[in-house]
């Protein structure tokens, strides 16, 4: 299954036929069984997709120039699930989507039908309210990749789609009134109440009266001064009277003479901009039947409306009110963006996150976790990698077909990522046996419900790469669970060659690096070691607290400026976001920080990190 | 939007904002514009890539070695990357130079404009070459990369594609750059970085990590290499390098392809993975002396992979010698491409001419910082480093505003660049059939057309602006009484005695009527300042506060109300609203502010009847109102985070929750000099009409409750 050749083209969507698309992907999701999407953005927590440093970890450590970002901002093996979150939350809050590709498919047997699109998109203030975005950030690396795969930036930048989060949409209608219908709620009167009615309603009686009374062969000077006395406007091509009010109440009350007394005037209520209620406009319809006419035709002004506001929302509230399972490649990546751009800003915490992420999209399903369903510990960081994997234990011959939707498609491989993400699901699927939510098949058995392998995100995995060239190393390396207690880090120990020379200074000097420990250079001036020993980082923790007991090296290297924290201190830093060029820094600067501004919710708790043997790296290879 | 936001910084600043705030400007707005269109066919402007960069910067070295002055114009992806940093013409001198310096380090230049203009004598007139380079801070080596990371803002992005930008231009074939700083710091890196990568590539001495061999197929792999090396190894030994004989299987042949590398025999590797690939390194290491494992970088870039034989131990130093100067002087190639479109800037400095920019400012924070080094923290540090970097420029607005006889031509009219223009130069902006014939004053410009590669230029398009700039500059000399006809004029402009009262004051920002003296690092008011409409009194900073994370809904009549029961009718001078739920809060004496500060303290430690039934409880309510005195807003404005609100920004940069200490408040009012105007009420209530504008609910400070009723409100929409 290399190359697109036969895999037939993207549909590319942009302002000028967004409106057709819309129709066209409304009846695929229906479909569906399934929806893959894939999103390409200015930048991103996690390494670039074909950067050639993503290949080792931390690509390098020399590479925190004053400008940049720096590397251990990115998210690493040595994040545990929240700390990654919190970094890809940063990310997503700075960058922008670009591209959003959705890849509505059904799924029978080896037969996949699917119908691929790719949004453009541009965060571009249409309504001038200030939104979706004042600015935003680009990374270099990210967009010269996007170059190379032939990305058209003039065309995404002059005719991408705009949209509003949920969260936007609502504060922009806030902002931007529209005239709406006044829905009525009965309620009791006072004597004022009573005045004011009698009031309006002798008024609209009179405006009333005036309207029907005027002479169509009336000379236009005479007609335009007769309205002048009136009072009246006109509403499209009806008369309309605008009756000031000051409060809620007197809306309704105005609302109940018209109900009352006057069946063929219709209510229309505009906030200022402030969303304060000072008049409502009272349309005079000639019948019946133009009175259904004009709310029918202010019903269709509002929903317009709505549109425009939603932008290019609107395909994410299909997929989401659709509940049919969302199927991605590294998800909290994606989601991360996905709700921050479409839903509302990014809670605090990934259990929150997890919680509202649910609301919205009930199942979605990260690939990297069903692979390593097939081989728990495996390294399988790029689509590449995995498909040769497959292909060698597996024979699931997949049978692709991407119906030609009437379309002049330009032929560039936009998007071909929610494709090719479809493809490496159809394996797993048959591997593992999943089937889709809504069975329509009946159950057969042995066979497992999609929703056992939903919501769950491993914390870290290498984004994938787009070129399939790329050499496909399948070494099998060792990717340990571990547990973060076991996890310190070291910073302060002067200059050092390599993570190998450290090691060697530290071996012997302490009854817990005595023992075997792993250690590999976050940064330049920053290590994170790992016991094997469970432990002896409590061990070393408290004897360097307590300065008792420490042996000669240790000590004189602490006296050196050596300092040791455990990984409570590493998510303390992720948590109140003390995003520093250096770990160190930023280590050293929470350890001032008063605790009680940070609750170290889950001090005891500990969460896995998968610790890879790839991390022993050598300063000079990087 | 408060304010227009706008890219081509002041110029554009000044172009749009009469649109709004002065409509009967807005026709000179629109003609102007359309003369400019009009212009637009007729001025060929060299559009410069990547691809045709070395011949251009050929002809440009003759075209600014010849000239007599070079205009420059930028375009930029943006320019405040918070609202709260827009430039205030109230701002301190500091703050002004924090905001330009943040704005400097954020956004990326994607548009170079430069245009020499040269007095041709037997023409009677200046002869220009416009060139319009794309560039783009793409990371064209490992090592540090010019910047990678950029900030857009959106609206400025829109107005560049609004002028028909070409991004795809840009970023695609933009060229590179890296600052003298940059390079300085690479070069030094080199020698390391070659080292590195030699015993990368040499594998030589011990190595640490031995791998194991765990599984059949590197067992059998390794074998199979140990035969085929050997037999290689041999068959060089026996004959001598002669030829080889060409044994082994036709799959191996393939992988192994004999040659030389150096002048010694070789064998090139291809289409070994990568793991196989340290297999055999680890064979060679293990079982040959004079065989040395070798990734060649090629002239194609593709690193290959050879096993070369040395002869001896001292040829196999010698080999690594070879190695070791050919990457160092291929890094140094490569670095020397990367300097990229510095070699202009370089070109500029190098050759002493005149600069003209205008309203240039920022643009000279962007060139320094983007080609010279890190900006310096102080607006005098920057204003000397800049000056030693460029001896000579000059601000065609401040020609235009501070020149009498210019200010006569321009009368009312904004000083904006296209209407500048088109004022001042209506023979060269309009068709030369002219209502106005070509009086004696008029300056003649020729633009000198490239057969390749241009472009006819249109606004805002940066090669465009600067010839605009220059024709300004020209036709602002001659009513200046420099008469280019004479043999004198044009020999070193730089010292005409007419512009000694312009050269190298720059204004800091659009709106604040100060000028910066790049020779002494002076701030001066402006001569003509008292043509500056002052919006706002001017601030006494000591009686500054800055207020923070209050609610939205307070709006600036009732923040002021808030304030006045507290602390007397008379206690506020003004109130500046820097978002939803921050503003500027001036009091009238510099004791209240510090009071404000204490009580507010109090207040918030209290937590019981007093609390509810203050005055100030409105404004606390919510627990989240912060302050600070103006110290903490210049602190925000220095700091390289930008979150769209001050609530934000604070607790971003770890400012949180609680009052900042009222430090900074000496005795001695120093505010002699400033202009204390005392508000009136209405005065404050214009503030809350037309400058603040809707107070708009916080877009990023949102409740729990809004996003989930945001949710359900989905839930719904999924049930029907």
């Amino acid at each position: 299954m290399r190359g697109s050749r036969h895999w037939g083209s993207v549909k590319q969507v942009t302002r000028s036929n967004f409106a057709e698309a819309l129709q066209q992907i409304r009846e695929h999701i229906r479909d569906a069984d399934f929806i893959a999407v894939s999103s390409q953005k200015t930048g991103a927590a996690f390494p670039s997709s074909s950067s050639s440093a993503s290949i080792s970890p931390f690509p390098a450590a020399a590479a925190a120039d004053a400008s940049g970002h720096p590397w251990w901002h990115r998210v690493s093996p040595i994040d545990s699930l929240q700390t990654a979150y919190l970094k890809a939350k940063v990310a997503a809050e700075r960058f922008e989507v670009l591209q959003f590709a959705i890849c509505p498919f059904r799924l029978q047997g080896s037969k996949v039908v699917a119908y691929p699109y790719n949004f453009h998109l541009f965060p571009r203030d249409e309504l001038n309210v200030g939104m979706p975005s004042y600015s935003f950030s680009c990374q270099t690396s990210f967009l010269s990749s996007m170059a190379r795969e032939g990305f058209d930036f003039n065309l995404c930048i002059y005719d991408g789609l705009s949209y509003l989060s949920r969260v936007q949409e609502s504060m922009a209608k806030h902002r931007n009134p529209v005239p709406k219908l006044h829905s009525i709620t009965s309620m009791g009167t006072s004597v004022a109440d009573t005045v004011f009615m009698e009031r309006v309603k002798l008024r609209i009686e009179q405006w009333r009266n005036a309207c029907r009374n005027s002479n169509p062969n009336e000379d236009a000077l005479v007609r335009s001064l007769r309205k002048l006395m009136r009072g009246g406007d006109a509403y499209g091509s009806r008369p309309c009277l605008n009756i000031d009010v000051c409060n809620h109440r007197q809306v309704q009350l105005v609302a109940q003479v018209l109900r009352q007394s006057f069946g063929n005037l219709v209510p229309l209520i505009t906030p200022d901009k402030g969303g304060e209620l000072n008049v409502v406009k009272v349309v005079l319809t000639s019948s019946e039947e133009d009175r259904n006419l004009l709310l029918n035709e202010i019903q269709f002004l509002e929903e317009e409306n709505e549109k425009k506001f939603r932008g290019f929302r609107e395909v994410i509230d299909m997929i989401s009110s659709s509940q049919k399972p969302v199927i991605t490649y590294n998800a909290l990546n994606d989601f991360t963006f996905i709700h921050s751009k479409f839903i509302g800003p990014l809670p605090s915490n990934m259990a929150e996150f997890m919680c509202s992420l649910r609301l919205v999209f009930p199942n979605i399903v990260d690939v990297n976790y069903l692979l390593r369903e097939i081989n728990p510990l495996r390294k399988a960081n790029n689509i590449p990698a995995a498909m040769s994997y497959l292909r060698r234990q597996f024979f699931v011959p997949i049978e692709m077909e991407i119906p030609e939707q009437a379309n002049n498609n330009t032929g560039k491989k936009h998007g071909h990522m929610a494709l090719r993400i479809t493809n490496l699901f159809a394996k797993l699927s048959l591997i593992l046996k999943i089937s889709p939510l809504d069975s329509r098949v009946t159950e057969k058995p042995g066979f497992i419900s999609i929703e056992n392998y939903a919501n769950v995100f491993p914390p870290f995995c290498t984004v994938l790469r787009e070129n399939e060239e790329e050499d496909v190393d399948d070494s099998t390396d060792d990717v340990r669970k571990v547990v973060t207690s076991n996890i310190v880090f070291l910073w302060g120990f002067g200059n050092v060659g390599s993570s190998g020379e450290l090691k060697d200074r530290l071996r012997g000097s302490h009854a817990a690096f005595s023992e075997d420990f792993e250690l590999a250079m976050v940064d330049k001036s920053c290590a994170v070691v790992v016991f094997w020993n469970p432990h002896s980082s409590q061990t070393l923790l408290r004897d360097i607290a307590s300065g008792s007991s420490l042996g000669g090296p240790l000590s004189e290297m602490i006296s050196d400026g050596l300092r040791v924290v455990g990984y409570v201190a590493y998510k303390k830093v992720c948590g109140i976001g003390l995003w520093e060029t250096d770990l160190a820094d930023s280590l050293e600067k929470s350890s001032f920080e008063s605790d009680h501004n940070y609750h170290l919710d889950g001090g005891k708790e500990t969460s896995e990190i998968y610790w890879n043997n790839e991390l022993i790296i050598n300063l000079n290879d990087l | 939007m408060r304010k227009p936001l706008i890219l081509r910084a002041f110029s554009v600043a000044v172009t749009l904002t009469p649109l709004r705030s002065l409509p009967p400007s807005r026709c000179l707005f629109s003609t102007s514009a359309s003369a400019a269109t009009a212009a637009g066919g007729i001025v060929a402007v060299k559009k410069v890539t990547k691809s045709n960069f070395t011949s251009a910067l050929e002809e440009l070295r003759a075209q600014v070695r010849a000239s007599d002055f070079v205009a420059v114009d930028l375009e930029m992806t943006g320019v405040t990357s918070a609202p709260w940093r827009e430039a205030f013409e109230f701002d301190r001198s500091d703050v002004r130079y924090s905001k330009v310096k943040d704005s400097a380090e954020k956004f990326a230049v994607v548009q170079f404009g430069v245009c020499p203009f040269r007095w041709d004598d037997t023409k009677e007139s200046f002869v220009a070459h416009p060139h319009n380079f794309y560039i783009f801070p793409r990371g064209e080596l490992s090592i540090d990369g010019p910047c990678n990371e950029f900030h857009c803002q959106t609206t400025s992005i829109n107005f560049l594609a609004k002028y028909q930008f070409d991004f795809n231009a840009c970023i695609y074939e933009g060229i590179s750059y890296l600052s003298r700083a940059q390079e300085a710091k690479a070069l030094n890196g080199m020698s390391a970085e070659t080292e590195g990568r030699l015993s990368n590539s040499m594998k030589s001495g011990t190595e640490p990590s031995e791998m194991p061999l765990v599984r059949t197929a590197d067992v059998l792999f390794t074998e199979r290499m140990k035969i085929r090396f050997h037999e290689w190894h041999n068959s060089i030994v026996n004959s001598q390098g002669v030829h080889c004989t060409e044994g082994g299987s036709n799959s191996f042949k393939s992988q192994f392809q004999t040659s030389f590398f150096k002048m010694r025999p070789a064998i090139t590797l291809s289409g070994f993975s990568s793991r196989q690939h340290k297999l055999i390194q680890m064979v060679i290491r293990k079982n040959f002396d004079d065989l040395v494992y070798v990734c060649a970088t090629g002239d194609n870039l593709e690193d290959q992979k050879k096993v070369v034989y040395a002869a001896s131990k001292d040829d196999k130093v010698l080999l690594m010698e070879e190695i070791r100067n050919d990457l160092l002087n291929m890094s140094k190639e490569k670095l020397a491409c990367a300097v990229g479109f510095r070699q202009v800037i370089d070109l500029l400095s190098s050759e002493d001419k005149l600069l003209v920019g205008h309203n240039c400012f920022l643009d000279f924070a962007h060139i320094y910082s983007k080609f010279i080094g890190p900006l310096p923290s102080s607006i005098t540090e920057f204003a000397s480093a800049l000056h030693k970097t460029f001896a000579h420029i000059i601000d065609t607005r401040h020609l235009l505003k501070a020149n009498p006889v210019i200010r006569q031509l321009i009368k009312k009219n904004s000083t904006s660049l296209s209407s500048a223009f088109s004022l001042l130069c209506p023979h060269i902006s309009l068709a030369s059939h002219n209502i106005r014939s070509a009086s004696y004053s008029d300056v003649k410009v020729e633009v000198k057309a490239d057969a390749t590669g241009s472009n006819s230029g249109a606004k805002h398009e940066a090669g465009y602006d600067a010839f605009m700039t220059g024709c300004i500059f020209a036709q602002s000399c001659s009513h200046l009484g420099i008469d280019f006809k004479l043999p004198s004029a044009s020999t070193k402009l730089a010292e005409n005695p007419n512009l000694q009262n312009h050269i190298n004051l720059l204004y800091p920002s659009w709106n604040c009527g100060v000028v910066i003296n790049l020779q002494t690092g002076e701030e001066i008011m402006e001569s003509s300042a008292q043509l500056f409409k002052w919006r706002y009194p001017k601030m006494i900073f000591d009686n500054t506060i800055i207020l923070w994370g209050f609610s939205a809904t307070i709006k600036p009549r009732e923040l002021k109300e808030c304030l006045c029961t507290a602390f007397g009718q008379d206690s506020i001078t003004s109130i500046f609203y820097l978002d939803a739920t921050a503003a500027l809060v001036q009091f009238s004496k510099q004791e209240l502010a510090s009071d404000f500060l204490i009580l507010k303290d109090s207040l918030e430690r209290n937590d019981d009847a007093i609390r509810v039934l203050h005055p100030l409880s409105r404004l606390l309510d919510g627990g989240r109102t912060s302050a600070g005195s103006y110290e903490i807003y210049k602190k925000f404005c220095c700091s390289p985070i930008s979150k769209p609100l001050i609530a934000e920004q604070a607790e971003a940069m770890g400012i949180r929750w609680e009052t900042s200490a009222p430090q900074g408040f000496p005795g001695c009012s120093k505010g002699s000099d400033s202009r204390v105007q005392h508000l009136t009420s209405a005065s404050v209530a214009k503030h809350s009409e037309g400058d603040v504008g809707p107070v708009r609910k916080d877009p990023h400070r949102i409740s729990c409750e809004d996003i989930l009723d945001s949710l359900y409100a989905s839930h719904a929409l999924v049930g029907r």
